[in-house]
């Protein structure tokens, strides 16, 4: 279980290599979401199953979807691909970067070994961690849930107000 | 360190050098934005699951809401710079060019 919990790992690793060192954005939002998809797993194997479905759902299914439609902003007539020249030198490096990061890792700060705390309560619990974690939000958390609640809605008319556009939003040179 | 923490330390490290070199276009510099709030989630959703501490799963939650804010407005940017400016790559973004 161990095995396939390290492989979601290097999964997730090798996607975010992919995002960072893209040869264009089609390339990066196809790594991300990819990537996401392998943090999913990790969450999973640790017995974070609810918060492994936000991660989904809300991540993926409605973040990253309106990242891919607006990556059509940067489109190309000729997009570079993960074969060119260029693009080889950038992957290179990031491997070389994450090796660089191991070797360190074992050596001073003693990265290794297996076994993780999952998420099962001792007892005789039903609910699950993270399930019982998040429903804190509707006692002590009440407020926060608020503010944030009231913060995506302000984000909505700062949206609209900046992409308003020919001198009626926040931004009057467009 | 475990190997876990070390996936989530790693991607961050990654991210946050390819937000800060060598992109061509705004979108991908949003797109590391992006890979560095996905692994600030897991490592946040990792930590109660791995001190068996329930009621901080409350912090993963929180801080996937806010940063969906952040993306918004980062996109409804990369559409202002890219009217303003006629598309969205960095070189354009030069005002303070010397």
């Amino acid at each position: 279980m161990m095995y396939f919990m390290f492989l979601f790992g290097f999964c997730f690793v090798f996607w975010m290599v992919g995002v960072s060192c893209n040869p264009s954005p089609y390339y990066g939002v196809l790594s991300l979401v990819l990537g996401a998809a392998f943090g999913c797993g990790v969450l999973v194997g640790m017995g974070g199953s609810f918060v492994s479905l936000v991660l989904f759902l809300i991540y993926l299914g409605g973040m990253l979807v309106v990242f891919a439609y607006s990556s059509a902003l940067a489109a190309e007539p000729y997009p570079v691909g993960w074969g060119s020249l260029g693009g080889v030198v950038y992957v290179v490096g990031y491997a070389l970067l994450i090796i660089g990061l191991v070797v360190m890792g074992s050596c001073l700060w003693c990265v290794g070994g297996f076994g993780e705390v999952t998420a099962d309560a001792v007892g005789l619990f039903v609910v699950r961690l993270d399930f019982g974690g998040v429903s804190w939000f509707y006692y002590y958390g009440s407020v926060m849930f608020l503010v944030a609640g009231w913060g995506l809605l302000l984000t909505l008319f700062v949206v609209l107000e900046l992409v308003r556009g020919l001198s009626r939003g926040a931004l009057s040179s467009i | 360190m475990t190997p876990m923490h070390f996936t989530y330390y790693s991607a961050f490290i990654v991210s946050i050098t390819g937000l800060s070199l060598h992109q061509t276009h705004l979108i991908s510099t949003l797109l590391c934005l992006e890979s560095m709030m996905l692994s600030l989630y897991m490592a946040l959703s990792m930590w109660p699951i791995q001190l068996q501490t329930s009621s901080f799963m409350l912090t993963p939650m929180l801080m996937l809401s806010f940063s969906a804010c952040e993306a918004g407005m980062g996109l409804s940017l990369l559409v202002a710079s890219s009217r303003t400016h006629g598309s969205d790559r960095l070189q354009n973004l030069n005002l303070l060019q010397c």
